[in-house]
């Protein structure tokens, strides 16, 4: 089980080793880079059935949580924490003849994300966000076209003050209690931070983690950065560093900030996230800066999802951010081919009429068309959002459902244009690789609609897993049999 | 295996099966065999039709915690015999020449497609109408949606394309709005499952209920092509390709009533409803859905009179017919009921012959354009005479079956005291027999043309279904207590008291209607007409078509006198101003809106400095804390580590 | 709550700068500017944050063997925020080399530090690559960038700044 800690620490050393043993052989480096890569599949693979039936929590070098620093590891996390080198390995730079830098930077990220979503206290995961960060940064600055600078310039502006927000987060929330370990913050939480000074903390960290999780107010750098950079950094980044910011926030909230107003900013947010995202896709004329918008406004609902207090609301958010997981990566691969003006588009159906379907296939699934994946997790956010009393919940209700409107307006007219009789020639083919991704995204979404009833219940576990407070505290502390003792002992 | 699981096995096969062949010239006898057997099957679950128990579906869906099933009352069996039978009839009307014809022009694997369409429309229809709990409703909604819409989008031209997206965004509407609805009977009833709502509707109050009421009415309405809903349809529907048109026209607008009738009526209950006062009016929710019903039957109608093309002005009449049914549903006594259900039946007949007539002369001539037609009845009598037939239905003229539904609905509207919604619904009724007047004159009176002297009538394989379904319409317009059989079980699955009826008509106390007695007086009164006409000295002369005169002038016969444009001139100068496309400025209104909020957007999306909203956000958090933030003293609240918990120290 | 004069000092000095960062960062267009204000701001954080953990008259935090029974009778500075601010500065001038870094190539390949500029250009830069000819919405209201013509301009002023 302690080998956990080698999903952050292999792909870390890789990093660095990468550069300097290219020096000698490059074919060693990258190879190096792509079996550290299989190797923590393995070990996730291995310890999965160990999680499944308990979570745990392993404490770094040996000392104990609150002191020492700590992972925990759910079946959410695991579940992201696979994710992660599934997808770095299939977005990984295969394409493109590119140096060494490159691939010692997608091992940089890979660390810090595994890092992100497996660390079980606020110091680390501000220090695996930043490491984050820096790799986004330059993996946007390597990608070698003019706009890629000045897009990662300008997200790195943003990047940074909201890490510093975050920080001061985290600042306010020691000054309160003391500790950075989420368990005994956790522990803590009712009695130092169900307060003002208790929700501006929460404000900034989401403020923070949003720039990375496209959250509404910090997300002016999508369409720029997406536009710029290559599709699979662009699926790579909608698909997987979006969610992983999204599932912290929201481990942030449930452990330490119950109170209604830190779901509701979230929720509110959410929802114009939803509003702009579609309403500006509806406008957008190529490609890419569709998908950037669309990715805007899901990434807003999954927010949404996560604002609503109770499981309904969990098991949503979780099952739209494996959903926009699977289908997003899949339609910025579909953008390899693609890329460019809509009206380029025209006739390309009679050309590739497979992959035409598989496009509207992926849509359907997006908009919410049962009996696809996509519908559940729709139906399991309008029941959440039905179920709240509360005014910005009612709001939402009405947002999702117009804003589905505006997204099968701009996605239909688009397969409108792909299915015309003129035929515009100006398509580039796909590359092979992204096709294969794609269709197997089509494929995982036939396959879960095949297996409705067992996905169903995995989700209740997660959703139950994630929003589980005592369950979190007891896995880090057994020596508490229940959170009050917990609670009266820190008293 | 239940009969049902067979029905929707095997239709599910079927569809399996015609996708596999499309390309091969033998899908369209396929499909014939398929819809037979399909109708078969439905037959063999007949019972129901006469007040048998619900057939359930062997198999059932356990999801996150709902259990989905399907099932099939009597309201369901007598939706899916209608969809069943006018498929059976497409598909033979689509068999022979019309597809030799078609594949020629297009390809034999658009042919297919159009068949893959039409059992895909069955199939999801028949999985609608088997629903048996809200979220089953909704798959089988969506699949009923976007059956429809594949089979709209079959048509490559920009008007057809553009009338498809417009539809997939009222149908997305729709479906929003009855997901909503669901969520939220979800959330105040605590269940999705139809028995264990209707428990709980008791203890909702007025507002939820109309709340709820109003969603579902939406989204069925949005398909129904309800006031104000109704711009979508028509081109929808008429430009589908010349079956999908007969189908679609004929069935796939009425799931939106099939729904409404098991949540509104069934459900919620129409006595629940009517208890719904609107605050400042003298109206309850019953009232506004009648009404919507009655201006439903009047606005589109009177569009229909305006067309200038023959599929088009069918499918704006099918919008007004559609009003005919909510009315007829919403009187709620069981004579308007059975009224409204029963149209369904009837309108689905004749409003599939009038599509097959004007496909058939659109087979011939090809053009649909009334400026274009005109003096056909020589060429195609027998086509003209389906045609005559079907508008006297339409209009509701005995002794066709249209008249009878509508006489249900009529009286219902008397007996319960409602003189305005008669009025409507007259006034409605004027509009139809005017414009289908004008459909029947311009495509097949006047003058033939030049270019249509060598037309000849339409083939067999199109004329066959076209007189089974006169027959149809005659036979049950003579003795409607065929299909009344079928309406009052249905009407006793959804719990309102069934109509009592006999062979020839319906039984009342305040004077009952005996179509039998009609019949037979209207062909008496012919008989007594035609013996006076030939055989008592009435002299009679035949005249040729082109022996007319105008002006003192006789006409040579190079110039063809036909009047179609400005039709109906001297009623235009009358009701002409009050066609102000209001509902259509309405929508452009609201896309202008959503262009200005997107704009609004993108100019935030695109704002220059990139860290000036996180710094904004900062200073709202920054002054949150100053203005509630108290400075940790020296040792007390900041608890110490070792405060913490003593098993945490190093080992 | 009364607080010692050096206190008060110290947190309004570090929540000044903080101040100064961010006002920096919103009123200036120069890009370098920009980073700077971001270094200052980050400064101030981080003063506050090592102020949360600071006692007056508090000790290192190092605990001798004796003192191992009786902890809370010694003040102590906190060590924590002491950590989690060396690390913070570590990254942020990481960040920042790169930031100067990307800030050259841009000067290299845009010919201006401008932010309004660079991002009119790479609007436009991103719209042409999309083949979509003109920026998108370069005429809705409120906006600075009129697209094409503007590309000119702003290179005009360029050189006049340069000078």
């Amino acid at each position: 089980m302690d080998n956990i800690v080698l999903l952050v620490v292999l792909p870390l050393l890789a990093a660095f080793l990468m550069p300097v043993l290219a020096r000698f052989s490059e074919v060693v480096a990258r190879v190096l880079g792509l079996s550290v890569l299989v190797f923590a599949i393995a070990i996730i693979i291995n310890v999965w059935p160990q999680v499944n039936s308990q979570a745990t929590s392993i404490a770094i070098g040996g000392f104990m949580p609150p002191i020492g620093i700590s992972f925990y590891v759910d079946q959410v996390s695991i579940l992201f924490a696979l994710a992660i080198p599934v997808m770095v390995l299939l977005f990984w730079p295969w394409q493109r003849k590119t140096s060494i830098r490159e691939y010692s930077l997608m091992m940089l990220l890979t660390a810090s994300s595994s890092g992100l979503v497996l660390s079980g206290d606020l110091f680390n995961i501000y220090v695996f966000y930043e490491l984050l960060a820096v790799a986004s940064y330059s993996l946007i600055a390597v990608q070698g076209r003019a706009v890629s600078i000045a897009a990662s310039f300008r997200y790195l502006l943003m990047g940074s003050v909201g890490s510093v927000m975050m920080l001061l987060g985290i600042a306010i929330i020691y000054t309160q209690t003391g500790t950075l370990n989420l368990a005994h913050l956790s522990l803590l939480a009712p009695l130092h931070l169900d307060n003002m000074a208790g929700l501006a903390a929460f404000a900034l960290i989401l403020v923070g983690m949003g720039v990375k999780a496209e959250l509404f107010p910090v997300n002016n750098w999508v369409p720029e950065v997406y536009g710029s950079v290559s599709s699979n950094l662009a699926a790579l980044m909608a698909g997987l560093l979006s969610k992983l910011a999204v599932i912290v926030v929201v481990r942030i909230m449930v452990l330490l900030f119950p109170q209604p107003e830190a779901m509701q900013l979230m929720a509110m947010l959410g929802i114009l996230g939803v509003i702009t995202g579609e309403l500006v896709a509806w406008r957008a004329r190529d490609f890419v800066r569709m998908l950037s918008f669309s990715s805007i406004g899901q990434l807003g609902l999954i927010f949404l999802a996560f604002s609503i207090p109770g499981d309904t609301g969990m098991m949503a958010g979780i099952a739209l951010a494996l959903h926009h997981m699977v289908v997003k990566p899949a339609l910025f691969m579909l953008a390899t081919g693609w890329s460019g003006s809509l009206e380029n588009l025209s006739g390309v159906a009679r050309r590739s009429p497979l992959t035409v379907l598989l496009f509207v296939l992926l849509i359907l699934s997006l908009l919410g068309i049962p009996p696809l994946p996509g519908f559940w997790a729709k139906y399991l956010l309008m029941v959440g959002l039905a179920g709240q009393d509360s005014a910005v919940y009612t709001l939402g209700m009405i947002a999702v459902p117009l804003a589905m409107i505006v997204e099968i307006a701009y996605l239909f007219r688009l397969v409108m244009i792909m299915y015309r009789k003129e035929d515009t020639v100006k398509v580039k083919a796909h590359s092979k690789w992204g096709l294969a991704i794609a269709a197997s995204a089509g494929a995982a979404l036939i396959a879960i609609v095949l297996q409705l009833q067992p996905a169903g219940d995995k989700l209740t576990t997660l959703a139950q897993q994630l929003s589980d407070r005592n369950y979190y505290i007891m896995t880090v502390f057994p020596q508490f049999h229940t959170a009050e003792t917990g609670m009266q002992s820190i008293k | 295996m239940s009969v049902l699981d067979d029905l929707l096995l095997f239709t599910a096969l079927a569809s399996v099966a015609i996708i596999v062949v499309r390309r091969f010239a033998s899908v369209s006898k396929l499909s014939v065999i398929v819809y037979a057997l399909a109708t078969v099957l439905l037959v063999k679950m007949s019972a129901l039709g006469y007040g048998g128990e619900p057939i359930y579906s062997s198999f059932t869906l356990n999801v996150l915690g709902q259990n989905l099933y399907w099932r099939f009352d009597s309201l369901s069996w007598f939706f899916a015999l209608i969809t069943v039978v006018i498929a059976l009839f497409t598909s033979v009307f689509m068999s022979g020449a019309w597809a030799e014809k078609y594949c020629q022009e297009h390809s034999t694997e658009a042919y297919g497609l159009l068949q893959a369409a039409l059992v895909l429309n069955v199939l999801s229809m028949l999985v609608l109408l088997a629903s048996g709990d809200l979220l089953s409703l909704f798959i089988g909604w969506e699949l009923v949606s976007w059956a429809s819409f594949m089979m709209m989008f079959l048509n490559q031209d920009k008007v057809a394309r553009k009338a498809a997206i417009k539809y997939i965004v009222y149908a997305m509407a729709a479906a929003m709005s009855i997901l909503m609805a669901i969520a939220m009977t979800y959330s105040m009833t605590g269940s999705l499952d139809y028995v264990q709502i209707m428990q709980a509707v008791a203890h909702l109050s007025n507002t939820q209920i109309a709340l709820l009421v109003t969603l579902y009415g939406v989204g069925f309405g949005i398909k129904m092509g309800v006031i104000p809903f109704h711009l979508w349809q028509a081109a929808a529907y008429a430009e589908t390709p010349g079956p999908g048109a007969v189908f679609m026209g004929a069935i796939s607008a009425r799931m939106g009533l099939y729904a409404l009738i098991v949540i509104v009526v069934q459900i919620f209950s129409l006595t629940r409803v009517a208890a719904i006062e609107i605050p400042y009016t003298f109206l309850n929710m019953q009232n506004i859905l009648a009404w919507v019903g009655a201006l439903t039957t009047i606005i589109p109608t009177y569009i229909a009179l305006k067309q200038n093309d023959a599929r088009y002005l069918l499918a704006w009449h099918g919008v007004g017919q559609g009003g005919y049914m909510l009315l007829g549903v919403m009187i709620a006594d069981s004579i308007g009921t059975a009224g409204g259900i029963m149209h369904v039946f009837n309108y689905a007949t004749y409003q599939a012959a009038l599509f097959m007539a004007v496909t058939a002369v659109m087979f011939r001539t090809g053009t649909s354009n009334f400026s274009k037609l005109g003096g056909l009845v020589t060429q195609m009598p027998l086509t003209f005479m389906v045609m005559v037939v079907s508008i006297i239905g339409l209009a509701g003229i005995p002794p066709m079956n249209g008249f009878v539904s509508k006489w249900l609905v009529y009286r219902a509207l008397l007996l319960d005291g409602e003189p305005l919604l008669f009025v409507a619904a007259v006034i409605g009724t004027l509009g139809t027999i005017l414009s289908v007047y004008k459909l029947v004159h311009n495509t097949f009176l006047g003058q033939l043309r030049l270019e249509h002297q060598d037309v000849k009538e339409a083939p067999l394989s199109m004329l066959l279904p076209m007189l089974g379904l006169v027959l149809i319409i005659f036979g049950t317009g003579v003795m409607p207590g065929v299909v009344l059989d079928w309406v009052a079980a249905a009407q006793n699955a959804v719990g309102i008291a069934p109509i009592t009826h006999n062979l020839g008509g319906i039984e009342l106390a305040q004077g009952g209607l005996d179509m039998i007695w009609v019949t037979g007086v209207m062909f008496y009164g012919f008989a007594v007409g035609a013996i006076v006409f030939y055989f008592l000295g009435g002299k009679s002369k035949h005249i040729h078509q082109f022996d007319n005169y105008a002006g003192g002038h006789f006409l040579t016969s190079k110039v063809r006198y036909h009047y179609s444009n400005h039709f109906y001139a001297g009623l235009m100068h009358l009701i002409g101003g009050w066609y102000k496309d209001f509902f259509k400025k309405l929508e452009q209104a609201l896309v202008s809106l959503v262009s200005f909020l997107s704009q609004l957007s993108e100019n935030f999306y695109r704002s220059a400095q990139p860290a000036v909203l996180v710094a904004a956000v900062a200073f709202i958090a920054l002054w949150f804390i100053m203005s509630s933030f108290s400075m940790p003293a020296d040792t007390g609240t900041v608890a110490p580590i070792t405060q913490g918990i003593q098993g945490g120290l190093p080992k | 709550m009364s607080m010692p004069a050096i206190e008060v000092v110290l947190y309004t000095g570090a929540i000044g700068l903080s101040v100064i960062g961010l006002a920096g960062l919103l009123l200036h267009n120069n890009v370098f500017r920009m980073l700077l204000a971001l270094v200052m701001l980050e400064a101030g954080v981080n003063l506050l944050l090592i102020l949360a953990g600071f006692r007056l008259a508090g000790v290192a935090p190092i605990i001798l063997p004796e003192q191992m029974h009786n902890l809370s009778a010694i003040t102590m500075n906190d060590p924590v925020p002491q950590a989690l601010v060396l690390t913070a500065i570590v990254i942020g001038v990481g960040v920042q080399a790169l930031g100067l870094a990307l800030i050259m190539r841009i000067k290299a390949q845009y010919g201006t530090l401008n932010m309004l500029k660079i991002r009119e250009q790479l609007e436009f830069d991103l719209a042409v690559q999309a083949e979509v000819s003109t920026p998108v919405s370069a005429h809705s209201p409120g906006s600075l960038a009129q697209g094409r013509v503007r590309r000119h301009v702003s290179e005009a002023i360029t050189q006049k700044d340069e000078q």
